[in-house]
């Protein structure tokens, strides 16, 4: 009998990754597992965003009898908290991806064990921005006319148009991070199919998880097709963010009309969905033990990313600036005087504050590897990206060209109820998915787990 | 074809078992594992996964379909505004982009089902549900006359359970 001794070697996605608390593949099931009960707390928290969903719900019935008038717009502000929170919610969306996707692609360590998190976020993220083009529709019935099909009215849209290229890109994204996460979850939907007791679940289960049976050729093309996913949605995740920027920046509004948009917009998306990221991810490590899986390296590395991308959303800031002061423009000028030390300062500083300043305190070890301080930042960091949309929707829309059209906005208690619903809608799904699927993956950190062997030394 | 199943606790016994069953010549095996590793993979010396061709076609398909349908659909129902171009390429890359991406991951998905054999709707014979937990099953498919070579195989390299199945 030829027998040699193995060395395993760390699969790709996790080459830096050690878990020593995690002994077995056997311990992965069971932890992992663990977090499907229901509890409590959990139908608590689902009761409060099923709640702020029938507040928004509310709101936009309201809205839909009404008309779009009760929600703040006047000429020329006729855009304001919906299209923020749909930029606001795509940008969130943008980490999942990147987490999944991009650093998938350069194999770093800590994306292992956040990354479904990340990945169901951003799908439900997705989700809770397409409603928003929709919402801010006079005639929402009629939304699939942005849609190019073949019809009766022998119409079709206009293709320069960047709305057209928002339909696209977005649903392109949500088709593509779906599909992404769904296929990433096939084998551990097998593995739950496997250990569930309960039979109408276990036959859900064995319906979701496509007769999947862990055998060698069906590893060899999962492996191989989740690689070209990922390598199709990096790309997708920099077009879409830059696609929402074009719909500001192919207007000549002073404030939007900038060839800096795209990136811009791509590193903001990527910095408040890492803010989200921490946002759920501190209180379910917390809340379920998994702190041996979410380590202390994973929260430090995703750290350094969020610091990363805060400074280059500074420069950005910085640099709008520049090129307003620059270019001459009297209008660009006043825009952004106005910006930051008139009308909208409030807003504007808030922004300054909690996308530029707080993350600054990330230079320090200590206070990346603080489960409690990356939580409150998180926070911060939410809220600032939400007013950094605000600060380039409004202000801009407030004060154009013509000095007798500079005017005001506030939100209505519509456009609050529609952005508490915003936020119930994700949660709920967030919620329910949590409870139904495993939230770490459990295959991948299998990956990471040393296996079981005879003859290599050191086995478990 | 009828064969046997055996599952292994450790790791490196299911490769060195691997190794000696391709030594001697015993055709079609099948290994389980509850996630992918590498030196399986090796053991095993299978082909690279024709996934890639399917996704260079797919993608390639929806970059010309986005050019067409943007292009055609001006030249149908012509905007014309200020004496532009009424089908410019630049914009239209936008869709031919986003095409290129929704059809090429479409078709890659195709692809892993269809490479895959799934969906499946029920389970082959060999599998055992501890290949997603914790074990490693080795599936061969024997004649009955090399039935008792391959179980002995199995169970020297240290198979905790070997069975017949058909």
């Amino acid at each position: 009998m030829a027998t040699t001794a193995l060395d395993p070697r760390p699969n790709i996605p996790s080459a830096t990754v050690r878990l020593p608390a995690v002994k077995d593949y056997e311990q992965v099931d069971r932890e992992i597992i663990g977090t499907l009960k229901p509890t409590l707390g959990w139908f608590a928290l689902l009761a409060i965003a099923v709640l702020c969903l029938l507040v928004g719900i509310a709101g936009w019935f309201y809205q839909v009898y009404s008309g779009l008038g009760v929600a703040g717009y006047s000429p020329p502000v006729m855009w304001g908290v919906y299209i923020i929170t749909f930029v606001f919610w795509i940008g969130i969306g943008h980490a999942g991806t990147l987490i999944s996707a991009i650093l998938y692609l350069f194999r770093a360590g800590f994306r292992t064990s956040i990354y479904r998190c990340a990945e169901a976020m951003t799908v439900f993220a997705v989700m809770t921005a397409g409603l928003f083009p929709i919402l801010h529709l006079g005639r929402p019935w009629k939304f699939f006319w942005l849609i190019p099909y073949p019809n009766w009215r022998l119409l079709w849209p206009q293709f320069k148009s960047p709305l057209v290229w928002d339909v696209f890109a977005i649903l392109t994204y949500f088709t593509v991070s779906s599909t992404f996460l769904y296929i990433g979850l096939i084998p551990d939907i097998a593995t739950l199919r496997d250990r569930e007791t309960n039979p109408v679940r276990k036959r859900i289960y064995a319906v979701l998880s496509l007769g999947w049976r862990n055998s060698d050729r069906e590893w060899r093309h999962f492996t191989r097709a989740y690689l070209f996913l990922a390598a199709f949605s990096t790309p997708l995740v920099l077009s879409v963010h830059s696609v929402v920027s074009f719909d500001f920046a192919m207007a000549l509004t002073p404030g939007w009309h900038a060839t800096i948009f795209p990136p811009y917009f791509v590193a903001g998306a990527i910095f408040s969905g890492m803010g989200m990221v921490f946002t759920i991810i501190i209180p379910i490590r917390k809340y379920f033990g998994l702190q041996h899986y979410v380590t202390l390296n994973d929260l430090d590395g995703a750290a350094k990313m969020t610091l990363f991308t805060s400074l280059v959303v500074g420069l950005a800031y910085l640099t709008e600036f520049q090129i307003a002061w620059m270019s001459g423009n009297q209008y660009e000028q006043d825009y952004f005087w106005n910006r930051v030390f008139g009308q909208w300062a409030w807003a504007a500083w808030i922004m300054i504050l909690c996308n530029m300043v707080l993350p600054l305190s990330l230079f320090s070890r200590r206070l990346r590897r603080n489960p409690a301080w990356l939580w409150i930042l998180s926070i911060f960091i939410n809220l600032g990206m939400w007013f950094e949309r605000f600060v380039i929707v409004v202000p801009s829309l407030s004060h154009e060209f013509e000095p007798w059209q500079w005017t005001t906005y506030a939100p209505t208690f519509v456009d609050y109820s529609i952005l508490i619903g915003s936020f119930g809608w994700f949660f709920m799904w967030f919620l329910l998915f949590c409870r139904q699927l495993p939230i770490l993956a459990i295959s991948e950190l299998k990956e990471v787990v040393r296996p079981r062997l005879k003859h290599g030394g050191g086995g478990h | 074809m009828p064969g046997l199943v055996g599952v292994f606790h450790e790791l490196d016994s299911a490769v060195n078992a691997i190794g000696e069953l391709r030594r001697n010549r015993f055709g079609d095996i099948t290994v389980y594992s509850p996630t992918p590793r590498h030196e399986l993979e090796e053991a095993l010396e299978a082909p690279p996964s024709r996934v890639r061709v399917f996704t260079l076609f797919g993608g390639l398909a929806g970059a010309s379909f986005g050019y067409l349908i943007s292009i055609w659909a001006s030249k149908y129902w012509p905007l014309v505004v200020g004496g532009k171009a009424i089908a410019t390429w630049v914009p239209y890359t936008i869709f031919a982009f986003e095409l290129m991406v929704l059809i090429g991951s479409l078709a890659t998905v195709y692809a892993l089902f269809g490479l895959s054999r799934i969906p499946r709707l029920t389970m082959t014979v060999g599998y055992d549900e501890r290949f997603s937990q914790g074990h490693f099953g080795i599936w061969v498919a024997t004649t009955p006359e090399r039935a008792k070579e391959a179980s002995d195989l199995l169970g020297r390299h240290g198979a905790v359970e070997v069975r017949h199945e058909s």
